[in-house]
């Protein structure tokens, strides 16, 4: 090692007056940390939603139903039968504007075999409307609502269906209908609202298309279809509510946070009714039991039943075959008081079933920035570890001086050795100042910071030895940053960095295991994130130090043997 | 060219009180020899220039003997003994200026010599004087603050030579001192490698320029596709080489006696234009002869002294033709 304190100074003095390196090296990794940081410091904010709500009270305005009816021309037939006045038109203009002045209440737009639409609009009575959209709601597959005709146009156009009806709003049946939940009446926009505190931050739009622009403009993150008709199904025990959603997959993350979001809030809602529908079906039970109200009628209770035929019996005391019947009576009486009661616990119980609750390995709850500082930290190190073992190497080609360097008495790792402690250094001192900050100005957690601080020291070695290892393939710095950029990214994805690995196929978590980062990131969000002992990490530790001293061995063998 | 053969076997046959001697050096390159059996020997004292064209092998030459890389065939030998060049015993006797620029463009001169004499093993205050001393020599102490790179080529070379120099090198190689620089900058290098020879330091050359050669060198030895066709002093050289030539104009009528009687001396003549130009080894004896009899007819004639770059240019012609 003789003369690497003159060589490490040298380094030193060359990257402080070189003022790309300076960048690259000490100030890039921090532009980084303070970009992704602000930016993960406002997560947890509600995810800006867009709601159609076409479950609503709609005096003006059309409701548009369409669907694949399987045959376009028998429900035209259907329509033309129902009907008390039935119109074909030569176009979708003079259907529509018909439509506008009143002067029918419905319109089926139907695709022809040819290739063409047909529009149709009759006069017909609303209980006979009600009855056809309760039919078509039954025969129609992929049933998709819209509230303008443009819409259903469209969705016709695409080939997304093949028929579509249009009424007046107010003819649908079952619209705006209002649920009891927690002791309060919801309509459909204000269960979205109350259900989705925190989570969602919800914009109504008047319709999908107006909803759609905007979530591709970026203003939302996704877009909440509210069928008509949502809360009647709610609330009857047969029929399944559907909603549509819709979200913006291009980015990954946002995408994740929507539906968390939208899925979070549905299964709160369906908790809600299924609850309430089993405490009014217990209620019901014990109706029987207690009289009273019966979803409507008037009954007398079980027990008083009962007591009316002991009375019965007392009084027939003396006609034994009598008693003997009613005693019957009294019995069954009493076995079903029972048996509700053990229906209604059960029930009770099984209203929800399982109860949740999530707590973080830490102790504490963490937020998205807190679990992005180990991955950042890794990364930052891994990117200025290779580039700053790379560059520091390579600079000696450059600079044609490791012919002369070779003919002095310089000791024979004093190269590599001074190369590893500069880089070294800068590449510690980082990750320190990196986690510091985190913890100090972004308020990130991290449970031992001692451990997390042993864990970047080590993952200096591995990082380092691969940028020396890639100054064996390269003559001049341009090179080895073009080569430590090409391995640097495969490198980042190949690791849990971006994707988790447990969601990776087999062949990349068996890449990912002979990458030295793995074991860092897993070690380090272990010892800041899950609370982990110096026990628990000791053997990734272990690993990485192994990655550190085979890399530099080989980063050092193959930069000695290029100087040959 | 038997006589050549034998001048290039008389003096490797003498190498052995030479310093550092060739011999059957061979360096092999993925099946391609860049250098061919060469016997080379550079005698205490003096300065050997290698010249050659590009590709020639004159850097690898130069890496081979300082032990940069090593010798696929061959040995090498100093003061007699068989050595490898890459022990540090030998590293520190010599002393290398590489072809290519070779400092740290963002340290100063002085941070440069500094470095290369803490490496060499000096300690600080004497790194220092070393340094200081360097500075002075190579006329950089005023320019010794500012970083290497804004610095002229002429300045980057006289430094180059002085990082070569830290440890006082008995023996020095230079690959091409000063190829790319101008006349000024060339003389200014020239003067401080007539100082090496001055301080009685053994210098190993290599050059392309032939007035450098004939000027600075005191032995020469030609390299062509890694073998060693010719070694010599620059007279030397020249005379086996190229002649002196006399270009001379004269009627019509004389030239075909003229023609003849070239051919019947061994003169070797060739036409360029009007022109005649005469050349050949024993040129100085024969022209007279060619005067007297051609008097009448010759209209004028000029004698030029042959210069090496004719000598190596004709030699390359005969190598290539
Ligand atoms: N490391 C190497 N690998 C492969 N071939 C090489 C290597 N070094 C030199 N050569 C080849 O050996 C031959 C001699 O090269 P060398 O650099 O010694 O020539 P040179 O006489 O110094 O030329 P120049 O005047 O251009 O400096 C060339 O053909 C070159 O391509
Ligand atoms: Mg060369």
């Amino acid at each position: 090692m003789r003369g690497w304190r003159s060589l490490l100074a040298k380094d030193w003095k060359m990257v402080v007056r070189n003022r790309i390196l300076l960048g690259v090296l000490i100030i890039y990794p921090f532009l980084i940390m303070g970009v992704i940081g602000a930016a993960f410091q406002e997560t947890g904010r509600p995810v800006p939603v867009g709601l159609v709500n076409l479950d609503e009270a709609r005096e003006a305005g059309s409701l548009w139903i369409c669907g694949e009816s399987g045959s376009p021309a028998g429900w035209r037939r259907t329509l033309q039968r129902r009907a008390e006045d039935f119109v074909a038109y030569a176009s979708g203009e003079e259907a529509l504007a018909a439509f506008e002045r009143g002067e029918v209440d419905a319109l089926l737009l139907v695709a022809e075999s040819s290739g063409g639409e047909e529009w149709c609009g009759a006069r017909i009575a609303n209980d006979r409307l009600e009855a056809m959209v309760g039919d078509l709601e039954d025969g129609w597959r992929g049933l998709r609502y819209y509230a303008t005709a443009g819409e259903a146009e469209s969705s016709l156009r695409d080939g997304e269906c093949d028929a579509a009806l249009g009424l007046l709003g107010k003819a649908y049946p079952y619209l705006a209908e209002t649920i009891w939940l927690e002791g309060e009446n919801y309509d459909a926009a204000r269960l979205l609202r109350d259900f989705s505190r925190d989570v969602m931050e919800i914009s109504d739009y008047a319709s999908e298309k107006e909803a759609l622009a905007d979530l591709r403009s970026g203003r939302l993150d996704a877009v909440i279809v509210i069928p008509p008709g949502f809360i009647s199904r709610l609330k009857t025990l047969e029929e399944v509510a559907g909603v549509k959603v819709v979200i913006d997959q291009s980015n990954l993350v946002k995408a994740e946070f929507a539906e968390t979001g939208i899925r979070g809030f549905l299964s709160r809602v369906s908790e809600r009714v299924v609850e309430e529908k089993m405490r009014a079906v217990v209620a019901g039970l014990y109706v029987l039991v207690t009289g009273g109200d019966f979803f409507g009628t008037q009954v007398v209770g079980l027990q008083e039943i009962g007591d009316n035929l002991r009375s019965i019996r007392d009084a027939v005391a003396d006609r034994p075959e009598l008693a003997g019947l009613v005693e019957q009576g009294i019995e069954l009486a009493e076995t079903v008081v029972a048996d509700i009661e053990d229906a209604a616990a059960y029930l009770r119980g099984t209203a929800l079933p399982v109860d949740l609750e999530v707590t973080s390995v830490a102790g504490r709850s963490l937020a998205a920035k807190d679990a992005v500082v180990p991955s950042l930290v890794a990364l930052s190190m891994l990117w200025t570890g290779v580039l700053c073992g790379a560059i520091l190497m390579v600079l000696e080609d450059e600079e044609g001086m490791r012919v002369r360097l070779r003919l002095t008495r310089m000791g024979p790792f004093a190269l590599v050795g001074s190369k590893l402690l500069l880089a070294g250094a800068i590449v510690f001192l980082q990750s320190v100042v990196m986690l510091f900050l985190a913890v100090a100005a972004f308020g990130a957690f991290a449970s031992s910071m001692h451990l997390a601080l042993l864990t970047t020291a080590l993952t200096a070695l591995s990082c380092i030895g691969i940028g020396l290892v890639l100054a064996a393939f390269a003559r001049q710095v341009a090179g080895a940053v073009i080569l430590s950029v090409l391995v640097t990214f495969p490198l980042i994805f190949m690791t849990g960095a971006v994707f988790p690995l447990s969601q990776m196929p087999h062949f990349m978590r068996v890449i990912a295991h002979a990458i030295p980062l793995t074991y860092a990131l897993e070690a380090l969000s272990g010892v800041m994130l899950r609370g982990e002992s110096l026990a628990d990490v000791a053997w990734r530790l272990a690993v990485l130090l192994g990655f550190g001293v085979a890399l530099l061995g080989l980063g050092s063998a193959l930069v000695r043997r290029k100087s040959r | 060219m038997v006589e050549r053969k034998d001048v290039t076997k008389g003096n490797v046959d003498e190498g052995n009180g030479a310093v550092i001697s060739a011999r059957g050096l061979g360096k092999e390159f993925n099946g391609i020899w860049a250098l061919k059996g060469v016997d080379l020997s550079l005698e205490r004292g003096e300065t050997l220039g290698v010249i050659g064209p590009n590709g020639a092998g004159k850097t690898t030459l130069i890496r081979v003997l300082t032990g940069q890389i090593s010798p696929s065939s061959g040995e090498i030998h100093c003061e007699g003994k068989v050595v490898d060049p890459a022990r540090l015993g030998f590293r520190m006797r010599i002393g290398l200026v590489p072809q290519e620029a070779s400092f740290y463009g963002r340290l100063t001169a002085r941070e440069n010599l500094a470095l290369l004499a803490r490496l060499y093993g000096l300690a600080g205050e004497e790194a220092a004087a070393r340094t200081d001393e360097l500075l002075q020599w190579s006329g950089l102490l005023e320019h010794s603050r500012r970083q290497v790179r804004f610095f002229s080529r002429g300045m980057q070379q006289r430094l180059s030579l002085a990082m070569g120099l830290v440890h006082r090198p008995e023996i020095v190689f230079l690959d091409e001192p000063t190829s790319g620089l101008d006349p000024e900058a060339r003389s200014a290098v020239w003067e401080l490698i007539l100082r090496l020879q001055e301080e009685g330091r053994t210098v190993f050359m290599t050059t392309h320029n032939m007035e450098e050669a004939d000027h600075i060198c005191t032995r020469l030895a030609i390299l062509v596709k890694g073998e060693i066709r010719e070694q010599g002093t620059p007279q030397r050289i020249k005379s086996l080489l190229g002649t002196d030539r006399v270009e001379l104009r004269l009627s019509e009528e004389r030239q075909g006696e003229l023609e003849e009687l070239c051919s019947s001396l061994g003169i070797y003549w060739k036409k360029e234009g009007e022109a005649y130009v005469l050349t050949g080894v024993d040129l100085p004896e024969k022209l007279p002869a060619i005067i007297s009899r051609l008097a009448v007819g010759l209209r004028d004639m000029h004698y030029r002294e042959v210069t090496l770059e004719d000598a190596f240019l004709r030699f390359m012609r005969e190598v290539e033709g």
